[in-house]
């Protein structure tokens, strides 16, 4: 697996909680991400946020995308800011609460407007990143032939396979520059052939970038173990109203991260194991 | 062809169609006579129309202010569609909602008042019979606007407008078109009504008013007839349109 570190936090959960009126969902809601450091690699991050259906999870995806206000606690980022100095540039890093729009989100249908086509849609989204001003076909081109698409550019979302509409919502999210992806059930309804496909791009996304950070929401545990370096278990405490995170597993520390063939090991299934007993 | 819900295909449904249309004009043709025209005298009454200059003459009338009433329609909702989406201008757009329950009959008068001649006053009168249906129909489709594309909108970082922009104007294009293919049917059928009350310029209506006050039944009949097939073809050529600008759509 080779050596590693964890240096900066990229994102911190603290304190977060979410009520529908009377009935409270997610309470106490603790977590934080590290910039994974491995030498010689960009290394991203992948965490996994499993539990039984109607826990919460896609309550607590809507609140990390932004899209939605906990209602206790803050979701904060770190946002890279360009700083000039005499001899040049520099990046300075700062800390703030997320926004709507600044994670990448796939939702769990791929959506996708249906008037525009895959080449419209992804236009939109690369013109949203400064990085690409003045090179954003350029950049919709190496995208769609890396995640073999390119013949599709010219076709409207109805026109598209499940798994083609998923990798054009990817790519729509990695063109607009968020150093952040999160993943709404990417493995739900995918035969084996096609969910083999979605976890290499995953892997293949994890590995663009040193910052990318990439939050997987699934019920799928055995998937989610095998991609991530960090699994989150969210679960109900007995006597106690509301989900939060039961556990926190480190699959760096077992020596599970990052290894094609981890399914065949003996720790992978222990781990897939107590996971599920603590759902 | 006798079960619920048995799918046919389109040439067993033209089938149907023609030998139903066949079989109703026979019975008629049959039970005709009298005061009511069999359907060959109503054909007589067509081919003789068509080949007068009258008939061309109030058809385009007709056709004219159609297409002007139906264009200002359509600019007005759209105004007062999008707008609706700002908290400010949604009574302004409920109030243009509610309207399709006043009666035409009652704010004669009060057109007259507020307009100059004629063609202006069947020219709001038509409009005041389209928008608020028009409008209804629009905005119904905003309100049932799936969240998920507002939401995509604020995952690419989108302001406010430029989501209005993205979901309601470039996104609902097609659907308005949809809407205006369906209240077309509306503005094609007021127009004889309103050409019935200003006749100083003719018209289609006007033509018919006249064969009517002399119970002229087989061109009355032929003129619906015209109209008719002028709002089905209408009816066929928006829809062709629809699928050419928005390939995208489903129906």
């Amino acid at each position: 697996m080779g050596t590693y570190a964890k240096r900066d936090v990229l994102l911190r959960v603290d304190g977060v909680g979410l009520s529908y009126g009377e009935a409270c969902i997610l309470r106490d809601i603790h977590f934080s991400i590290r910039d994974v450091v491995r030498p010689g690699l960009q290394q991203g991050q992948v965490l996994s946020l499993v539990g039984r259906s109607g826990i919460g999870k896609t309550q607590l995806f809507r609140l990390l995308s932004g899209l939605q206000s906990p209602d206790t606690g803050t979701i904060a980022i770190r946002e890279r800011v360009p700083v000039e100095k005499g001899d040049g540039s520099i990046e300075m890093y700062r800390e703030r609460k997320v926004q709507a729009g600044d994670m990448g989100v796939i939702f769990q249908n791929y959506y996708q407007f249906g008037w525009r086509t895959v080449r419209q849609s992804l236009l939109l989204a690369a013109r949203r990143n400064k990085a690409l001003a003045g090179k954003e076909e350029d950049a919709i081109r190496q995208y769609t032939q890396r995640f073999d698409i390119a013949d599709v550019l010219h076709r409207y979302p109805g026109q598209l396979s499940g798994g083609q509409q998923q990798r054009v919502s990817i790519i729509q999210q990695l063109l607009k520059g968020s150093d952040f992806l999160l993943l709404d059930e990417p493995f739900s309804g995918l035969d084996v052939c096609v969910l083999d496909k979605v976890v290499e791009l995953l892997l293949q996304v994890s590995l663009s970038d040193e910052l990318k950070t990439l939050i997987v929401v699934s019920h799928d545990i055995a998937t989610a173990v095998a991609i991530s370096d960090t699994v989150l278990v969210l679960g109900r405490e007995a006597g106690r109203e509301g989900s939060t995170i039961v556990s926190e597993i480190d699959l760096m520390e077992r020596g599970l991260a990052w290894q094609q063939e981890v399914r065949q090991e003996k720790a992978f299934m222990e781990t897939v194991q107590e996971i599920k007993e603590c759902l | 062809m006798f079960k619920p819900f048995e799918k046919i295909n389109r040439q067993t449904f033209l089938i149907l169609v023609g030998s139903q249309a066949a079989v109703a004009l026979l019975m008629w043709q049959l039970t005709g006579g009298g005061l009511i025209p069999q359907p060959s005298r109503v054909l007589e009454a067509l081919a003789q129309l068509s080949a007068t200059r009258l008939f061309a003459d109030n058809l385009l009338t007709s056709l004219l202010l159609t297409g002007q009433a139906l264009f200002y329609s359509v600019v007005i909702t759209l105004l007062f569609g999008y707008v609706s989406v700002i908290p400010f201008f949604q009574p302004v757009a409920q109030f243009i909602v509610k309207c399709r329950y006043l009666t035409l009959t009652g704010l004669i008068f009060i057109f007259t008042l507020l307009t100059r001649d004629g063609g202006q006053l069947k020219l709001s009168l038509l409009l005041f019979g389209i928008v608020p249906f028009l409008t209804t129909s629009f905005l119904s489709i905003i309100v049932h606007t799936p969240e998920q594309e507002f939401e995509l909108c604020q995952t690419l970082g989108f302001n406010r407008w430029e989501s209005l922009y993205e979901v309601i104007v470039v996104g609902k294009a097609d659907q308005v078109f949809e809407v205006v293919r369906q209240n077309f049917a509306i503005a094609w059928m007021m127009i004889t009504m309103v050409e019935g009350l200003n006749m100083s310029e003719g018209g289609i209506g006007t033509l018919m008013i006249k064969y009517n006050k002399y119970n002229d039944l087989p061109h009355v009949l032929a003129l619906q007839l015209v109209i008719l097939g002028l709002g089905l073809g209408f009816d066929q050529l928006l829809g062709v349109l629809r699928r050419w600008l928005f390939p995208y759509t489903k129906h």
